[in-house]
């Protein structure tokens, strides 16, 4: 069999042609191949926004390198299904519950090293205490969320959550699976019993919370509160600070009693082939400039104490010492050895 | 000869038995296995076998409600889809007009083209406290406080009927369209009335789409996660929601496992059940 000039012509020029094609669309992949990729979590909404457009881009021509995010919740039982040699991130951003339950398991280390994260010698102590794995860079306050324009005025006390003028606007979270709900039950020990750790006041306490709707996280809370279905319940204060200026009725109170503490959490991950990379990261996300950026986006307080926010900022968030000491730390050690116990029992409290 | 044609089929039948071996026995085989086990074997050392995450389930009555309430969900739903898709499928089956069951077909299918989430926040939007249906009775003056339309059993119900009444529509309407008009109308030249007409002929003969659309449906219904959750507020615990918590929040993949084999053994045990129920009621021996 021969083929004829044409058709040998017609097979190399589809063979040259098929070439160029996957040439160019390799070409980016095959510059890149060298170049090392942090795994990372993070969140999507304002946070995601800036990352991908601005802070993320920033680290990436800093360190030559390619940051991958991963924004699909639940992170935990992802890292806890991949390999411990080589597992699916490098560093692990959550709140502190899930951190805590991550170190148990061995899927993160239990601090971060000072040495190579200098940023780490000006943060406030909340972020690197004992109630902290890894190292905090930003928190937010747990308090009282309210409607402004329902005549439900003049709120000073995590009590008056109780009160019987806010049955059927009252709204808190599906606590098995929030760590506000989680924070909420040991406020509640503290609240009418001995302590956080006084579960048998916090289960009667819930009961007594009846009627509530729950939420299983604080973007669903926010539209309850715009929609007005909820007047006074518990939220952080970024999200309803994150509604400045586009005249909302809804505002943060901050009880007497303290707010808790949110915290935002990095931990490197133990089996991380690119470890120098992480704490690189990790002190990036410390940095004065960053935090000041991130903060002023989300209305996160920053953990840097040398961070300047703008006024408006600096009038809400938790920018000094004074006002850090308002935090109350929760000791998720010890909720973590306790969540089935807490989880079977508050979701008999809760079921309708 | 034959030998050959009996190896093209079972090439041909290759990719469909690849695809369930991988996709299906793989993982459920996975799962058997998991609900078994005191942890992970692939990142975990000194894994051993035991029986604690039945005996969990066993012993606590609250899961015990968990799956009595994810069946009875499943049960009002099968029902409730089936009192509506039937007329509906029936209607379809033997409209003369093309128009007719072109627009019929339309209306059944119109539901299926947005996806589960939005046709469950729809239903938020007018079943909620602030809803359409509480501000309109509020705004005629029948209401002084919102009635409680969701967050409950029956607002789940209304969300997945809504859902799955389709599947058991277009699995009947198959159905009773093959069924012969000439055995009704010899029914009715014999003296029946239309309704023992239906009652002995139609009815019978469309119980294997019956027993389909409703397995569909209650399978479908046990394992909804999305309408439950939102539509019921979590406050009402069901298999799935349970699931997915214990996956997602508690990290105990082993007793996650041993719930979705308690769900997957359910839903067969009901499903063996209903069609040894269906046969005997209609007769028909292949049922049983």
């Amino acid at each position: 069999m021969t083929l004829s000039p044409k058709a040998m012509h017609r097979r190399r020029f589809l063979t040259l042609g098929a070439s160029l094609g996957f040439g160019a669309l390799s070409a980016p992949h095959v510059a890149r191949a060298d170049e090392p990729v942090l795994n990372i979590t993070g969140w999507g909404g304002k946070w995601g926004d800036i990352m991908s457009s601005d802070i993320g881009p920033a680290f990436e021509k800093e360190f030559n390198c390619k940051l991958r995010t991963d924004t699909a919740l639940p992170f935990l039982p992802k890292l806890q299904a991949s390999s411990r040699s080589a597992p699916i991130y490098d560093v692990l951003h959550t709140n502190s519950n899930e951190q805590w339950a991550a170190a148990e398991m061995g899927l993160v280390e239990p601090k971060v090293d000072p040495k190579l994260v200098p940023n780490l010698a000006d943060v406030y102590p909340y972020a690197v205490s004992d109630k902290i794995v890894g190292v905090s860079i930003f928190t937010s306050a747990i308090g009282l969320g309210m409607r402004t324009d329902k005549g439900f005025a003049g709120i000073t006390s995590w009590k008056e959550l109780w009160e019987a003028k806010y049955n059927g606007v009252r709204g808190g979270y599906v606590i098995p699976v929030n760590s506000l709900g989680q924070a909420f039950v040991m406020m509640c020990g503290t609240l009418f019993g001995k302590g956080q750790t006084d579960l048998d006041a916090a289960y009667a306490a819930l009961e007594k919370l009846k009627p509530i709707k729950l939420v299983d996280f604080t973007g669903a809370m926010e539209k309850l509160f715009l929609s007005g279905e909820v007047c006074l319940g518990v939220i952080h204060d970024s999200g309803i600070y994150r509604y400045d200026g586009q005249n909302q009725p809804i505002d943060f109170v901050t009880p007497g009693e303290g707010v808790l503490s949110l915290e935002q959490v990095l931990a490197i991950t133990p089996g991380s082939k690119v470890k120098e990379l992480a704490n690189a990261y990790v002190n990036y996300m410390l940095r004065p400039e960053v935090q000041k950026r991130l903060a002023e986006t989300v209305w996160y307080s920053p953990a840097n104490r040398n961070v300047k926010l703008d006024a408006k900022y600096d009038a809400r968030l938790l920018t000094t010492p004074e006002k850090v000491a308002k935090l109350i730390q929760v000791d998720w050690k010890w909720y973590n050895a306790q969540k089935d116990e807490i989880d079977s029992r508050v979701n008999r409290i809760f079921r309708a | 000869m034959a030998v050959a044609r009996t190896n093209g089929l079972a090439l041909l039948l290759l990719p469909s038995a690849l695809l369930f071996a991988l996709f299906f026995f793989v993982p459920i085989g996975l799962m058997a296995v998991m609900s078994l086990l005191t942890g992970n074997p692939v990142v975990a050392a000194n894994v051993a076998f035991t029986a604690r995450h039945y005996l969990r389930i066993v012993n606590d009555p609250y899961y015990l409600e968990v799956i009595w309430t994810t069946i009875r969900i499943g049960l009002w739903t099968t029902l409730i889809s089936l009192l509506i898709g039937y007329p509906l499928a029936h209607w379809m089956a033997r409209i003369r007009s093309r128009a007719g069951h072109a627009a019929l077909l339309m209306a059944v299918l119109a539901p299926m083209l947005t996806g589960v989430v939005v046709r469950t926040f729809a239903w938020m939007a007018l079943l909620s406290d602030k809803g359409v249906i509480n501000q309109i009775l509020a705004s005629l003056g029948l209401t002084t406080k919102p009635v409680q339309l969701m967050y409950n059993e029956t607002g789940i119900v209304v969300g997945l009927v809504h859902i799955y009444v389709p599947f058991m529509v277009l699995t009947l309407t198959g159905v009773i369209g093959r069924i012969d008009e000439r055995l009704e109308q010899a029914a009715e030249s014999l003296g029946a009335s239309p309704l023992r007409s239906f009652l002995e002929v139609t009815l019978p003969l469309s119980l294997p789409g019956i027993l389909a659309g409703s397995l569909l449906v209650f399978a479908l219904s046990i394992s909804a996660y999305v309408t439950p959750i939102l539509l019921g507020g979590f406050q009402i615990m069901t298999l799935p929601i349970l699931i997915y918590q214990q996956i997602s929040a508690n990290f105990n993949i082993g007793f996650a496992a041993a719930l979705g084999m308690v769900l997957l053994l359910v839903s067969l045990l009901l499903i063996v059940a209903y069609n040894r129920v269906l046969g005997l009621v209609s007769g028909q021996h292949e049922l049983q």
